[in-house]
């Protein structure tokens, strides 16, 4: 019958494609990776594995890492609680809540380039709304806080150009921008729970919210959660247009917001080095596939599916 | 004799275009950056062309987003074998498509010239598109580093506009002054414009090109002389690491009171400032005698016609010249920041149009102090600006204190790369 | 047995409204936060341009009216250049790039796109979740790999091979390579599991193919999921910036909706930022109409399903 080989036509069309637009073109990079290829060039020539080597002994590429590392660890865990949090919260009003849920998801909607130029003049380190508000605040109690006193002498910091400032400026702003869509996940997710699951549950004598949560929601959120934080911690690691947004030269002040995403644009496009590019493209994705895997295995098993 | 060849072909072509022979409209499709400041500029200059060739139609393709979008665009254009038959590219873009064999001379067409020089093309103008001797684009709008000054905040000061500083020694003498007189931030210097514009600047006021050849020439004293002056200046000043678009705002709320930028951002200045004078003034130089020399900003145009058609060529080749001369250079300053760089333009055409707009003036009286905005050659040219960018964000941020150590570790580093 | 109940009411009802006004006052607090810059977005389309670069003039701006550079380049006297803040920023935002034309682009763009994802994406999911065959871990694996592989590392590889096939500065090009959507899958799958295997083996006893109980079984089941998926796609390609940029070089009459705010960029030469916004608030706005009319579905959606 038919329903032996069913599945063949169903997964068909997506292995297609998902040979042709996606791994070709990785394969591409790949073999890119072992030449010294610049797009304009008639040929390429073949040089093994400097490129990979070039990127673990500079230490430019050490920076990459380490903001790379610091915007996904401040990044996934804010956003999924964020998220999971409005959701809850949300979820409790009815109908109420579509507008805090048209607002929470308004970050997510709104062209990335303007926003970058409305948090750029925010943050402008005297006119900016944020610095100016803190700027009222001169003369006042708050000057027995050093920091505060050190801002009130000359300028509050340039909270986008100081390299001790600008990687968690961005990850604010990243958070900013990306707890809504887990919001609208976890939204999705708690609307599939049953309620005769609450009614069980209450009949049970678990009638204290977080109870409620802890039995019901939580575990029932698995699959939900699964598949969230798989996303979040992706998305953020290819996290590159807030970055060229804020900083379309070099990554940041001293390079403190040079992501992976961001170096492989700088490198390949650019500064028209594809072979470094697709290096650093291939380092890349092994160090998300291992990270991915830890976490998969970390999270997956803890999961309850129906 | 191949040229003469060519140059004859061309000149009964061009006599052909313009003849009108068969009616028939050719189309000559055109790309360049910054749509928010040129397209006002193609505006004015369109109808004057199509007066002068009406069988000739300029079909505009997607403006480029910046000069790298430019760049980037034809490279991958180039691959695709879509390329138009011209477009703008910034002046340090030039030699990148040059050596790609993607930019073609544009000698024959020159040479098939009845007198050049007589439409305002002089040498130091044709310099900025030459390479290995043979002229490949032409300059359409250039820029060049200016002073710009709040008058009030500068009075705070005592200064007026017959004493504002002429070496970096006085700026940082004014810096002092100012935030003596209650002025935070007193200046900022646009060490983080494109393409190291302003440490070429500090070479060429030198009268030391940045790059020769294959070598990178900031391992000399002029190179050392450059490095120490923008660390007094950083260091003076107390400059605050802003970006520039929260310079602008700074300058236009009048909090700064100098600002050290292109000639180019003066309309941007002019629109966003708020109630002060503004003045423009020559760019300080190292010694009291000015500076030697000053890198040219801007854009230029550039052949990358893959057709074969000598019609095609012909057209293509009308409309470089006319943008780049007379009337239509002209326009380049009426409605951009820009000068054009030629000299029957400027002294002719726009006499009355600077007397009327002297802040747009003081880049024209540095005219004669036009180089070359240097590009560093081979395929890791832009890897090497990237190095020497993050080489002067550190002496801003105050991460590289020794200067010599700086300079041996930058040399190093970028001779690397090119070699 | 009544009296227990009125006397439990009072209570209750005081407990109630106090989380209520509790979990209001929380998600108002955040709300002030999100909408910041968004109520900076809209005052800055409102404004003139010295008074956006110096951030005065509160929320409206003063409306003064302000020279109007491009007019007097032009060859214009300076009095007819008089333009009104609001005016300007809104008329030069539709005038100088085909805005109305984007917008198009984007409903055709988007809608495209999301219509095959949904008949390549569902049927995959529906298989990684409910049958059993040789190769189904693999095949997970594959589209977790596919997750990881930023559009920015492959543009270049893509972009030469849809020249090749002469296809650069189409309506294909912008859709093409977003017909495959491995969020899809794998969001769509992780639904697919909270289904019960009963309704699936009724569904195969009362004779439904495969194919039929995809789309009748499944997806009534997980129309939330399934909203949310055209949510995610639906915004995400609409606000794609980096594709069409490098797709289209050639004729801008394909150009989706962010690509009308680079129009005003100036970058070293100063922006035009009033347009811009203005042209931000334009955009975003079909976005959040398709968001409040999902929303209403979404609560039929549910609705529909039943409780399971």
């Amino acid at each position: 019958m038919g329903s032996q080989r069913a599945h063949l036509w169903f997964i068909g069309p997506a292995l297609i494609l998902m040979v042709i637009i996606l791994l070709i073109p990785i394969v591409i990079a790949m073999g890119l990776s072992l030449t010294d290829y610049s797009l304009g060039n008639q040929g390429a020539a073949f040089v093994g594995l400097e490129n990979y080597e070039r990127i673990f002994t500079r230490s430019t590429y050490e920076k990459m890492f380490v903001a790379t590392f610091r915007y996904v660890f401040v990044v996934v865990p804010l956003t999924v609680g964020l998220g999971l949090g409005a959701a809850l919260l949300i979820h409790s009003l009815g109908r109420i809540g579509d507008l805090y849920k048209t607002i929470y998801f308004l970050p997510v909607m709104a062209a990335l380039i303007a926003m970058a130029i409305v948090w750029e003049f925010a943050f402008h380190p005297t006119i900016g709304v944020i610095n100016s508000t803190l700027e009222r605040g001169c003369g006042s109690f708050l000057e027995a806080w050093h920091w505060y006193a050190k801002g009130c002498a000359r300028t509050f910091p340039l909270w986008l150009n100081d390299r001790e400032y600008a990687i968690w400026t961005v990850s604010f702003i990243g958070v900013w921008q990306g707890f809504g869509f887990n919001m609208v996940l976890y939204l999705a997710g708690l609307t599939s729970i049953p309620a005769q699951l609450y009614d069980a549950a209450e009949m049970d004598g678990a009638t204290r919210g977080w109870d409620r949560f802890r039995l019901v929601t939580w575990p029932l959120l698995g699959p939900t959660t699964v598949f969230v934080v798989t996303i979040s911690f992706i998305r953020s690691f290819q996290v590159f247009d807030m970055v060229e947004a804020f900083y379309p030269q070099g990554g940041g002040p001293s390079k403190s917001v040079y992501v992976m995403m961001f170096a492989i644009y700088e490198k390949g496009i650019q500064q028209n080095l594809m072979g470094i590019g697709a290096a650093i493209t291939v380092v890349f994705l092994g160090f998300v596939m291992v990270l991915t895997l830890i976490q998969r295995r970390l999270v997956e098993r803890r999961t309850h599916y129906v | 004799m191949k040229r003469t060849l060519t140059a004859m072909a061309l000149v009964l072509a061009a006599t052909a275009a313009t003849a009108d022979s068969n009616g028939e409209k050719i189309v000559v499709e055109f790309g360049y950056p910054y749509s928010h400041l040129f397209d006002v500029t193609y505006e004015a200059i369109l109808p004057k062309f199509y007066e002068a060739h009406p069988n000739i139609e300029i079909k505009m393709r997607a403006t480029y987003e910046s000069y790298e979008d430019g760049t980037n665009t034809i490279l991958r254009e180039a691959v695709a074998g879509t390329l138009p038959d011209v477009t703008m590219q910034g002046l340090n873009r030039q030699a990148i498509l040059v050596e790609k064999g993607i930019a073609k001379s544009l000698e024959p067409f020159i040479a098939a010239e009845e007198d050049f020089a007589k439409d305002g093309y002089h040498q130091a103008m044709l310099d900025l598109g030459t390479f290995d001797d043979a002229v490949y684009g032409l300059p359409f709008s250039i820029s060049l580093p200016v002073g710009y000054y709040n008058m009030e905040v500068m009075a705070k000061a005592g200064y007026d506009e017959t004493n504002l500083p002429t070496t970096w020694e006085e700026v940082v003498q004014a810096c002092v002054k100012l935030r003596d007189a209650g002025v935070d931030n007193p200046m900022f210097w646009g060490w983080n414009i494109t393409g190291n514009w302003f440490l070429q600047a500090l070479m060429w006021s030198q009268d030391k090109p940045t790059v020769m050849g294959n070598d990178f020439q900031l391992d000399s004293e002029e190179g050392l002389k450059a490095l120490n002056t923008m660390q007094s200046i950083f260091s003076g000043c107390e400059m605050q690491n802003l970006e520039w678009k929260a310079a602008l705002a700074s300058f236009s709320a009048g909090d700064l009171g100098m600002m050290y930028w292109s000639t180019s951002a003066v309309g941007a200045v002019e629109r966003a400032m708020g109630d002060f004078t503004l003045v423009t003034n020559e760019y300080p130089g190292i010694t009291a005698s000015g500076p030697m020399g000053l890198p040219a900003g801007g854009n230029s145009a550039l052949l990358t016609s893959t057709s074969d058609d000598p019609e095609q060529l012909a057209a293509a080749w009308a409309w470089l010249k006319f943008i780049t001369s007379g009337e239509g250079a002209a326009d380049v300053a009426r409605t951009t920041g820009y000068m054009p760089p030629n000299q029957a333009a400027n002294e002719i055409i726009l006499a009355d149009f600077y007397a009327d707009n002297p802040a747009k003036a003081t880049a024209v009286r540095q005219l004669p102090l036009l180089r070359e905005w240097q590009a560093y050659p081979g395929d890791n040219g832009l890897a090497a600006t990237q190095v020497i960018y993050d080489g002067l964000e550190g002496i801003v941020t105050g991460e590289f204190e020794d200067m010599t150590e700086l300079q041996e570790e930058l040399s190093d580093e970028v001779q690397d790369l090119l070699d | 047995m009544s009296d227990v109940i009125q006397q439990d009411t009072p209570a209750t009802t005081f407990r109630f409204n106090t989380r209520a006004a509790l979990t209001h006052a929380v998600l108002i607090v955040g709300a002030l936060i999100v909408l910041l810059p968004f109520y900076t977005m809209i005052s800055l389309s409102l404004k003139a341009p010295h008074e956006i670069m110096q951030q005065t003039g509160g929320f409206m701006g003063s409306q003064q009216p302000f020279r109007d550079d491009f007019c007097v380049k032009l060859g214009n006297a300076v009095e007819d250049c008089l333009v009104n803040p609001i005016i300007y920023n809104y008329t030069t935002a539709f005038e100088k790039a085909p805005l109305l034309r984007y917008l198009l682009n984007g409903v055709i763009v988007t809608v495209s796109i999301f219509v095959i994802q949904v008949f390549v994406a569902l049927p995959c999911a529906y298989a990684l979740a409910k049958l059993r065959f040789w190769g189904r871990e693999a095949v997970f694996a594959l589209v977790l790999f596919c997750l990881l592989i930023p559009v920015h590392a492959i543009a270049l590889p893509l972009y030469i091979m849809l020249a090749k096939l002469g296809l650069t500065n189409t309506y294909a090009a912008l859709v093409i390579p977003w017909t495959i959507s491995v969020f899809g899958i794998f969001l769509m799958r992780q639904f697919f599991m909270t289904v019960p295997d009963d309704l699936i083996d009724a569904a195969r006893m009362d004779g439904m193919t495969e194919y039929g109980i995809i789309w009748r079984v499944m997806l009534p089941t997980a129309i939330p999921a399934l909203m949310a998926f055209g949510i995610f796609s639906i915004v995400a390609h609409w606000n794609d910036y980096f594709w069409p940029r490098i797709v289209i070089t050639g004729n801008r009459d394909l150009f989706t909706p962010p690509l009308g705010l680079r129009e005003f960029k100036g970058d070293a030469d100063g922006d035009n930022f009033g347009p811009m916004m203005a042209t931000a608030c334009i955009i975003v706005t079909p976005l959040i109409v398709c968001f409040l009319l999902a929303q209403r579905r979404f609560i039929e959606g549910i609705t529909l399903s039943g409780m399971k």
